[in-house]
């Protein structure tokens, strides 16, 4: 409070003005004021602004600290001032106008008090000022007018409502003169308008509702409706007359604005307001979707128009809705002239599914869309709608029946005759196949014309341009949470029904509709074949509806024959990847990168359908902006994103459908990844060797020091741990796949290494995590870092490249499959090995795969992997069994070499610097260091993994250089050596505790 | 009255963040924070300079209609600026602006500029929340930043021009469809309009308050 009285005036004293502009003394100084000018004039004009200004103010004070100011204003009648300045029309202007309602606005707004509230609208003022006809034409006096009905309609509640319906008058002006302006061309002012009906239609008064209903429904509905047609009509000419993309940003206007009418309606409905729905809903229903959306589907020429609305005006009498049709705009025959294309019917029918709610009303559509027959489509909308009132009947007596008898669970089904019912066992599948495609089962969808059409749009041998809208409506109905009855039971949903053998011998049958699920596996069949033109959205969302139709209780009810579709479908899909595999850095890079983005961005509908792209007939050029998903693909590269989106997706659906769980991806798995901060024990063979103590220079100037691991697939920046020895935490950690290293040419202690990051990350921060100077001991060590991080990298890819191709099924599944390794590794195999190899390289197709490596390194395979192969392998082709073999062999190799090289750490450690064991890997062979040049940065994956042999380190080097051929001598030996520090690493732990294999000692 | 643009901006964040005051210490500098009282009001339009051009903001704020899902993403498609308010002195309120970003790139068009905006920055000893931390969340969401004060005016006349200063460089650069309105950017009158007896063009922004008398 005193800082109030302590506020600086604005009125700089004097003039008899009390002091303290928050005080009575003040109003009643201002009640002076208006008393004196009650005429508005150019030179009291500003005075007058101002003095209505302040008065707002205090009494905004006064509303929180003092009642006689509301008893006062109320007791002159203050607010007649106001009403009396605005209706000096040539004096007022839109400026005093302007204020005057933000004067208004702030007054109503800030006003905590109920009584303060109720003292401002006690005298019909404010109903007075709503109804004054102020100049709409200037845009700031719309803005506030409207503004301040919003305002008003945030204060409406069942007391105040009273002060603005009068019952005995049937007056509302604040709905009545707000709902003028529905249409009116400034979108927030349109918006306002909206906020204000809903605020009111909340507002539990029967009374106000029943003038809402009877006095302005039918009017406000109609006029609704009727211009959402005109506005589908301007929308349906856009996509007829756009097929060159040319005026998207109209198309996505209109598709928005069609979003924004359903959001409304549907906004309105799940108010549940009954009398109001039903009004609403009838509207809808006659008006607009049967007439507009649904007929639009069907082929037929003949107008229904004139003689539907007709029929639907005698509909509405006889139904004694009490609508007020004569007041309804005149232009009731209009909307149904037109139909829109079929396309356009399709994608707003989805949206209508996909926003709207409302019981009565989507269920009624979906029953029409669903079950109309030729018969009763031949006829008009009101028989449409009949026939499906007496089917609810029908359909209620039935159940009421049937509960009635509640005792016997297990009712025997009448047949269905629009569908195939199934027994999972009994039947073999000739014979299932035959019940599918008998006739008298497959008729019922030829007579449901509707139904047809949208089956027949299915059909994307030549396009998906419809498909995709008929997929989208599909799931849209099928989802629909207003739809609870069983109008979509075997057609939308699997159906499981109990059938009574005898009496104590139940069977549960499943069955689902198999002509559909026909026509989603032909499209994912035709999605999978090289040269398509199925969209990967098509495919996504033929696949998401897909599981929805057949599992059933959380298993898969999919018929033998459809299976074999599907497992087809996923070998097309592995064998059309399989043509883009390359040992080019750039196709794991994509495949990872594809992985991540499918996983951030999964198929919503709701959001499909709100983009306005997929209107136009689908094209192949990026030009247009389209989303990668919802276009062909262009050029190679997106060629085989798509190969690797088909596959994942299918590949998906497989498991699901299987009820398997993913094992094989992400290709790295991000629980044997070692986090920040986590605590290592370096003295385990995973991590000791590679340690290289360094100095990290950031380009801020920060140094620190810190120890480099080298890990499977991670660089790992470790600080030793002061409390426990031989421990370190991880400061900092990044994928070696992302790593770029070079040297520094005037400091040859240094190396720049960038780590880039992962493209897993949630984020689309794209600055790398890491771009520092590393700054070693001396030359020799800086060497060695450079040549394992090189190495690292490299064998970190190529170990995902193998797990690739295990996952596609590529023959051999081992290194690189790049010509340029013909044989190379042999020199590092035992004769004994070797001679398998051989063998084996006659099975394989692909030239260059010939080094039969697989690690099962933590950060690739994950945990199940080897089961999971072995299992497969055994249904397949009869080299794999030799390929098993083969693995068993290496990995007891790896645990032969793990041994010597656990025992050569524990005699090695302890003796060395800050509290660690001294690492292995410093101990690199001066003359090789020597031998390699400095720039051995060959970032390609060019080098083949190599086994560890019993020769010496230099003769093995040569041999290697001898039988390869490739490229310089000295990069393969430097390779060379630190694969084998590598292997004698880390594997031997982790090939220990993971595999369980026993140990088998060789010489 | 005749502007060269008028701009749409809505105004977004939790409740009690300080919306309606930011909104009326903007528009109406005659509200200054002389008592303890502070005022609020859900619309309002100013008119600035840019580029020696004159620019009309009109600013709507969402608040209260958030149960109603057809309003709050009409609002959003209507305009062509938003300031994302959040209140430095309580955390929720800040944890909640993923929330809104969302709901706002979905539903507005992508050329919607969006300002963050940690308001109360008068009561420091309250702070909950860093200025790095709006910084930060700024920089990843590519927002423009700024800490206000509705209470004493700090920054706020900035925070509404520097969003309308990046619109219009968007206009030159030819990124907003300016002939579509549903843009939240309307192109002014060709000429003003008849409205001789008006002294100069601050719409209600009113700059002859104070002790014009
Ligand atoms: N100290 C301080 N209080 C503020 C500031 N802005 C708003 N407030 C107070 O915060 C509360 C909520 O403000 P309001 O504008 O109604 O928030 P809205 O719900 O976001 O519109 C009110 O009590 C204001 O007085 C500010 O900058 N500083
Ligand atoms: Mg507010």
């Amino acid at each position: 409070m005193s800082r109030m009285f302590r506020s600086r005036s604005w009125f700089g004293g004097g003039w008899g003005r009390p002091k303290n502009p928050h005080s009575l003394e003040h109003l009643k100084y201002l009640y002076n004021v208006l008393s004196r000018n009650q005429t508005v004039s150019e030179h009291n004009r500003g005075l007058l602004v101002e003095t209505l200004r302040s008065i707002a103010e205090i009494l905004i004070w006064g509303d929180q600290n003092d009642s006689s100011v509301f008893d006062f204003f109320l007791e002159k009648n203050m607010l007649s001032f106001f009403l009396r300045i605005m209706r000096q029309r040539s004096g007022g202007s839109s400026f005093v106008c302007v204020q005057l309602l933000q004067t208004l606005n702030i007054l109503f707004e800030n006003i905590r008090n109920e009584t303060s509230l109720y003292y401002l609208l006690s005298n019909n003022h404010v109903n007075s000022i709503i109804v004054h006809k102020f100049d709409f034409s200037d845009e700031e006096v719309m803005a506030y007018y409207i503004s301040f009905l919003k305002t008003l309609s945030l204060k409406l509640n069942a007391h105040t409502i009273h002060f603005f319906y009068n019952e005995h008058t049937n007056d509302f002006p604040l709905y009545t003169e707000a709902i003028k302006f529905f249409n009116h061309p400034e979108s927030m002012v349109r918006i306002a308008v909206r906020t204000l009906t809903l605020n009111v239609y909340k507002v539990e008064d029967a009374s106000m509702l029943a003038f809402i209903r009877d006095r302005t429904a039918a009017p406000y509905f109609s006029n609704i409706v009727w211009f959402i047609g005109k506005h589908i009509q301007e929308l349906d000419n856009c996509v007829r007359n756009d097929a060159d993309h040319q005026s998207q940003n109209r198309l996505s206007d209109l598709v928005a604005e069609h979003l924004d009418h359903l959001h409304y309606l549907n906004d309105i409905l799940c108010l549940n307001i009954t009398d109001l729905n039903q009004v609403l809903t009838d509207h809808l229903l006659h008006k607009l979707l049967i007439p507009l959306y649904i007929f639009s589907l069907s082929k037929r020429i003949t107008p229904l128009n004139d003689a539907a609305s007709t029929n639907l005006h005698r509909l509405i009498q006889n139904r004694a809705l009490s609508l007020d049709c004569t007041s309804s705009p005149h232009h009731e025959n209009t909307i149904n002239v037109a139909k829109v294309s079929c396309v356009v019917a399709l994608f707003l029918l989805s949206q209508v599914f996909l926003i709207l709610s409302h019981g009565p009303l989507v269920e009624t559509l979906a029953w029409i869309i669903l079950k109309t027959d030729r018969v009763n489509y031949e006829q008009r909308v009101d028989k449409l709608l009949e026939r499906y009132n007496t089917e609810m009947k029908v359909q209620k007596q039935k159940i009421e029946e049937s509960t009635s008898e509640s005792s016997a669970q297990c009712n025997s089904e009448e047949p269905v005759n629009d569908s195939i019912m199934e027994e999972r066992k009994n039947i073999t599948d000739e014979e299932k196949q035959r019940l599918a495609t008998s006739p008298a089962e497959t008729s019922p969808f030829v007579e449901k014309p509707f139904l047809e059409t949208i089956l027949n749009s299915l059909d994307c041998t030549d396009n998906d341009y419809t498909s995709l809208f008929s997929l989208c409506l599909f799931y849209a109905v099928a989802n629909n949470k207003g739809i609870t009855s069983d109008v979509i039971d075997q057609i939308l949903k699997p159906k499981k029904s109990f059938v009574c053998k005898s009496s104590n011998n139940k069977d549960v049958k499943y069955s689902y509709n198999v002509s559909l699920v026909d026509k989603i596996l032909h499209i994912i069949m035709l999605a999978c074949q090289p040269t398509c033109r199925v969209r990967l959205v098509t495919l996504d969302l033929a696949l998401k509806l897909l599981i929805q139709l057949v599992i059933c209780d959380g298993r898969s009810i999919l018929l033998e024959s459809h299976k074999l579709t599907i497992e087809a479908a996923k070998s097309q899909s592995t064998a059309l990847l399989r043509n883009f595999y390359k040992s080019e850095e750039i196709f794991l890079d994509m495949f990872e990168h594809e992985y991540y983005d499918m996983q951030k961005v999964l198929l919503n509908v709701e959001r499909l359908c709100m983009d306005s792209a997929i209107l136009l007939p689908p094209t192949g050029t990026p030009m247009t902006g389209i989303d990668f998903t919802k276009r062909l693909p262009c050029g190679e590269v997106e060629r085989a994103r798509r190969a690797i989106r088909v596959f994942f997706l299918v590949r998906d659906s497989v498991l699901t459908l299987n009820g398997d769980v993913e094992t094989q991806l992400p290709l790295t798995n991000p629980r044997s990844c070692v986090q920040i901060d986590q605590a290592l024990d370096l003295s385990i063979s995973r991590y000791n060797s590679d340690l290289i103590g360094c100095t990290v220079i950031y380009k801020d100037g920060t140094k620190m020091r810190r120890f480099l691991v080298i890990d499977i697939l991670q660089l790992i920046l470790v600080e030793p741990d002061t409390k426990r020895l031989g421990w370190g935490v991880a400061k900092l950690v990044g994928f070696l796949q992302d790593i770029e290293v070079s040297g520094d040419k005037d400091d040859s202690r240094c190396l720049h290494i960038t780590i880039h990051r992962p493209l897993s990350g949630t984020t689309t921060n794209r600055i790398p995590l890491l771009s520092a100077k590393f700054v070693f001991d001396d030359n020799i060590r800086c060497m060695a870092a450079k040549q394992r991080l090189t190495k690292g990298r490299i064998k970190a890819r190529q170990k995902k490249m193998q797990h690739i191709a295990r996952l596609l099924e590529i023959p051999g599944q081992s290194g690189p499959p790049s010509p340029a390794f013909i044989g190379s590794s042999s020199g590092g195999y035992t004769s004994r090995q070797m001679g398998r190899n051989r063998e084996r390289s006659l099975f394989n197709r692909c030239p260059g795969i010939a080094a039969p490596k697989r690690e099962n390194s933590p950060g690739i395979a994950h945990r199940s992997d080897v089961e999971a192969r072995i299992n497969r392998n055994s249904t397949e082709s009869p080299n794999n069994l030799s390929k098993l073999r083969n693995e068993a062999s290496q990995i007891s190799k790896k645990e032969v070499r793990s041994r010597d090289s656990s025992t050569s750490n524990k005699t090695k450690s302890g003796d060395s610097s800050p509290r660690m064991p001294r690492p292995r890997s410093e101990e690199i062979p001066l003359e090789l260091i020597k031998k390699a040049s400095t720039s051995v940065i060959d970032m390609a994956p060019k080098i083949s993994v190599l086994s560890r042999t019993q020769t010496p380190k230099m003769e093995q080097d040569q041999s290697l250089a001898e039988s390869s051929g490739a490229s310089k001598d000295t990069e393969k030996g430097v390779s060379l050596i630190s694969s084998v520090s590598e292997e004698t690493s880390f594997i031997a732990e982790e090939s220990e505790q993971e595999k369980g294999l026993s140990f088998i000692e060789t010489v | 009255m005749s502007y060269a643009y008028l701009f749409k901006y809505i105004i977004i964040g939790d409740t009690g963040v300080g919306k309606s005051c930011l909104l009326l210490q903007f528009t109406d500098k005659r509200f200054q924070p002389v008592h303890d009282l502070t005022i609020g009001v859900e619309f309002g339009a100013r008119m600035i300079t840019i580029d020696s051009k004159q620019i009309k903001l009109q600013i709507w704020d969402t608040a209260g209609q958030e149960a109603f899902r057809s309003i709050t993403r009409s609002y959003y498609r209507g305009a062509a600026g938003a300031l994302l308010v959040y209140d430095i002195t309580r955390r929720e309120t800040f944890n909640h602006l993923t929330t809104w970003l969302d709901d706002a790139r979905q539903h507005s068009n992508s050329n919607m500029v969006i300002m963050l905006i940690g308001n109360k920055s008068d009561l420091e000893s309250r702070r909950e929340v860093k200025k790095e931390e709006g910084e930060a969340f700024a920089r990843e969401h590519g927002l423009v930043f700024m800490e206000t004060s509705a209470k004493t005016a700090a920054n706020v006349e900035e925070a509404f021009i520097n969003t309308a200063k990046e619109i219009y460089e968007k206009i030159q650069e030819g990124v907003f469809d300016i002939n579509n309105e549903a843009n939240g950017i309307k192109i002014g009158p060709q000429h003003s309009p008849t409205n001789p007896s008006l002294p100069g063009a601050t719409g209600s922004s009113g700059s002859q308050g104070g002790g014009c008398c």
